[in-house]
């Protein structure tokens, strides 16, 4: 089998050494994310400029921060907490579902110090969801937003959890604001229920943890409990779809983590400069993006981390832009066309902006031409996979932006692209792009045929088909997999059609996606009635039913009922005939929206 | 009438309340308002344009004695009242424009309300003992603008703070309010018996026709439903408790109690006039969101192709 790259085996060493990014990735710094953390913040304390190392801030501008000494310290209380008063061990699954919050880092540097595996979890799960990913983990513990503690009891009676942490999005503000959203949220939001289960309250943790860390010999001591951990060791169990919609954890390392932060630096480099960035991290931090760029990348240089809790409507955004001198940014194309509907945006985009990167799902030319018009500086579009922590591959900054491309390898990627009979292609041929590099995941948790069916020989099959030009430059033209990608977030056909054909009323369904202004892409139910039902099949009622089971994101956008659906001669189900005709609709939309 | 220090202690409250009502604000959001003058001119219009109109018209209409007629004209030419940002918001407006014709509106008084009023006393024929003197408007004013201004710089250099006061300032429009109601009404049910019927009809009047006048005229300058309702609003809710001050300030003993009577009726009426109207808004806001939500998303219920 002859590699297309034979003679140049990276042909886009040649734009790293244009744009200036160092081909060589250096040795790992740390062998692991505690020392890692620990060795961060311990530096950035005396050397950056950042006010503070992590400040969240509300819709009104209330905010409250933690310095590098401060972070470092609490989540040394938590892993103390852990590892002492809870009794984990090394290797124990500890999930947290919150949104972005002075909590999170806490919580999150805790665990890692610990040694214990974090499981990132979308606060909006419902409980079905919950349980199937805790089930899966064998998770231990969760730290939970205080907001959904209703959602505990049918939660925890399925699921190994013994130990709940509740953390309230307020946490670690001055006691006034503190007072005055958490008043705010309970008597006129009514958003926070009361909770009928043995918990603990997140400042109850850390004292706990204190305590126990004073008595085992101090702070030094929580050196210990990250002491011997190697990088080969889990420290994330993310969970996604992958290729085949039934969600599952991929095993990141620490070595995954801690070679992608070089990885992205390495790229981002030219336009970083450590202890003086301010980086606003709008996405949620258990989306793998905003974990590993924004949490770990960023605080790696000594950044100012600005965390949005909540970026829906993006108007929330506006007093964090205004009052804090954001010079990096990372969001997908839902996020920077919200701006840029924005007049308050548009109007004054951020003077000390620098650059931005989008992933999560392609980003509309449209919206990229336009960014750089108003903001004047770079935007990058990066592709990546859950499986592979997440960063694959990036446009440089310098120099002209390619529309439509996702850039070139980041270094220390090889990336081979294969058509269906496992052969490479050439380039300007399509092929589904399969990765090799440190950050590509061990393997998916207690799942060796799926893990089979896309790793091998280190190899990952994305399940993305895309061409590469000679340079190096790659552009995604197709997608193997059954996946939708609202907003950036990952959406399996196979699941919404579980929940939905659970309906009485329902006697077949595909799910496709479709293409959408706003989200990019949406999801759309076709449906047959259940001729053995009595009663009609309303839309409303599967949007109602599948409200119950999923979480919104993942609640199909248009519902179409048909009478029978297209099938094989063995009677599967031919999304792609589905798709085409999804396809076919819009371009005549297209040509009726030109020609009126 | 107010006692001494129930005219202070309203001072007092007020200064908080212009103290919230600068915290809520930047400056670049009247920068931002200002690239789009045409709300923000609207809003000027209706509430320097049409109230003290309507105010004028109905004192005259109902033949009212220098004294009535005085208050109402004053309740007229006043500015936004800040309960309007509440009531905009609970009736699920466009809050950031309430908040700008309130406060604009509010600097704007400065020269509007002495100019207009000595204006309308003029036309009705009201007599030079009831005449408000434009000193007086300006001092209040004044007293009134410097705490905005602090509230304004405060956010600037302190968001937790700036957004505590605004809060704070939220709460004490409303709590003024009952004030007045609490303190002026148990002492005055007598007078409150004896009076006529006309000028219930004009402290409601004032409120409900402004609110109409304003929505006709944002829809007639092609202005959405929406922002319609929030301008509708901003409209038809005058500063009670700042008229209530203008007047204690500028009268005394009997003659204070009669100028008082309408902006004290003027000011409990209000809040119950908007909350009802708000109510209303606030399901056709409801009604007109469904309506986009179901054209958009099109649950579509298709028969075999």
């Amino acid at each position: 089998m002859q590699h297309p790259f034979a003679n140049t085996p990276r042909p886009w060493v040649a734009v790293y050494r244009e744009v200036g990014i160092t081909p060589e990735l250096p040795p790992l710094s740390h062998p692991n994310l505690g020392a890692f953390v620990h060795d961060a913040c311990t530096r950035w304390a005396r050397e950056s400029k950042a006010k503070a190392a992590f400040t969240c801030v509300v819709p009104n501008g209330m905010n409250g921060s933690l310095s590098f000494a401060k972070v470092d310290e609490l989540s040394d209380y938590f892993a103390a907490y852990l590892r002492e008063v809870l009794g984990l061990h090394v290797g124990d699954r500890v999930a947290v579902q919150m949104p972005n919050g002075l909590a999170y880092p806490v919580v999150a540097f805790g665990i890692l110090k610990a040694g214990c595996v974090l499981v990132n979890t979308n606060p909006l799960y419902t409980p079905a969801e919950m349980v199937h990913q805790y089930k899966d983990a064998g998770v231990k513990a969760l730290v939970l937003i205080d907001m959904f503690a209703d959602k505990l009891p049918s939660v925890l009676a399925m699921t190994t959890i013994k130990h709940v942490v509740l953390a309230g999005v307020s946490e670690f503000f001055p006691l006034i604001p503190k007072a005055i959203i958490r008043g705010v949220q309970k008597v006129w939001a009514q958003v926070l229920p009361p909770v009928t289960v043995p918990h603990t309250r997140i400042a109850a943790a850390l004292a706990q943890g204190r305590a126990a860390l004073q008595k085992a010999g101090g702070r030094l001591h929580a050196q210990n409990y990250w002491k011997s951990i190697q990088p080969h060791e889990l420290a994330l169990l993310q969970y996604t779809g992958g290729t085949t919609g039934v969600s599952k954890g991929a095993m990141i390392t620490h070595s995954n983590l801690l070679h992608n932060v070089q990885q992205m630096l390495a790229m981002g480099g030219t336009h970083m400069a450590p202890g003086k960035e301010c980086v606003l991290t709008a996405l949620p931090i258990y989306h793998i993006l905003a974990f590993t760029a924004n949490l770990l990348g960023f605080l790696a240089i000594g950044a100012q981390n600005i965390l949005i809790p909540s970026p829906r409507p993006v108007q929330n955004l506006q007093r964090a832009v205004e009052n804090y001198p954001i010079t990096w940014m990372t969001g997908v194309n839902t996020l920077y066309n919200g701006l840029l509907n924005e007049e308050w945006f548009v109007a004054y985009p951020p003077k000390t902006l620098k650059a931005s990167i989008a992933g999560g799902t392609s980003l509309h030319s449209a919206v990229a031409k336009r960014w750089r018009e108003v903001t004047k500086t770079p935007i990058a579009e990066g592709y990546g996979l859950t499986e592979t922590s997440p960063v694959v591959s990036f446009n440089p900054l310098h120099g002209e932006p390619r529309l439509g491309s996702i850039g070139i390898p980041a270094p220390g990627t090889d990336i081979r692209l294969v058509d269906e009979n496992g052969v490479d292609v050439s380039f300007g041929q399509g092929g589904e792009i399969y990765v090799k590099g440190p950050q590509v995941m061990q393997g998916y948790w207690h799942q060796p045929a799926e893990t089979a069916a896309v790793l091998r020989d280190g190899w990952l099959a994305t399940g993305d088909v895309a061409e590469m030009d000679d340079q190096g430059f790659m552009q995604i033209i197709d997608r193997k997999k059954d996946m939708i990608l609202v907003s950036g977030f990952n959406v399996y056909p196979n699941e919404i059609e579980d929940v939905i054909a659970q309906m009485d009323a329902v006697l077949e369904v595909a799910v496709v996606g479709t293409p959408d202004e706003k989200t990019g892409e949406a999801v759309r139910a076709y449906v047959v009635h259940n001729p053995e039902h009595e009663g009609a099949l309303q839309p409303e009622a599967v949007i109602a039913h599948c409200r119950k089971f999923l979480a919104a994101y993942k609640v199909p956008k248009s519902i179409v009922i048909r009478e029978e659906l297209p099938k094989t001669v063995v009677g599967k189900v031919l999304r792609k005939d589905l798709k085409a005709e999804v396809k076919a609709e819009w371009q005549e939309q297209l040509k009726a929206n030109l020609h009126p | 009438m107010l006692t001494e220090f129930e005219t202070q202690l309203l001072g007092l409250m007020m200064m908080v309340i212009m103290l919230g009502m600068g915290a809520s604000l930047t400056y670049r959001d009247f920068l931002i308002a200002f690239r789009r003058p045409k709300g923000v001119l609207i809003g000027l219009v209706c509430q320097y344009g049409l109230m003290p109109f309507v105010g004028f018209t109905l004192a005259i209409l109902l033949n009212f004695p220098p004294a009535l007629a005085v208050g109402l004209i004053l309740m007229g030419c006043m500015p936004g009242g800040t309960t309007s940002n509440i009531f905009a918001y609970f009736s699920k407006g466009v809050l950031a424009l309430s908040i700008m014709m309130t406060s604009i509106s509010t600097l704007v008084a400065l020269v509007a309300v002495p100019a207009l009023l000595a204006f309308y006393t003029g036309m009705a024929g009201i007599g030079s003992e009831f005449a408000v003197p434009a000193s007086n408007v300006a001092q209040v004013l004044v007293v009134l603008l410097v705490p905005t201004l602090i509230g304004m710089v405060t956010r600037k250099l302190n968001p937790n703070i700036g957004a505590t006061m605004e809060l704070i300032g939220s709460f004490m429009g409303i709590f003024v309010i009952l004030f007045l109601i609490v303190t002026w009404v148990p002492r005055n049910h007598m007078l409150l018996a004896a009076t006529p019927v006309s000028v219930y009809f004009a402290v409601i009047g004032l409120g409900l026709i402004g609110m109409a006048l304003g929505f006709l005229l944002a829809r007639l300058l092609r202005q959405d439903r929406n922002r319609s309702r929030t301008i509708a609003l901003e409209t038809g809710i005058q500063n009670g408790p700042l008229a209530v001050l203008i007047v204690t300030l500028t009268f005394t003993g009997a003659m204070q109690q009669e100028v008082l009577l309408i902006p004290v009726l003027y000011s409990l009426f209000i809040v119950l006039t908007s909350t009802f109207v708000t109510l209303f808004f606030r399901r056709l806001a409801d009604r007109e969101a469904l309506a986009r939500d179901q054209a958009k998303t099109g649950s579509v219920s298709q028969a075999s192709r």
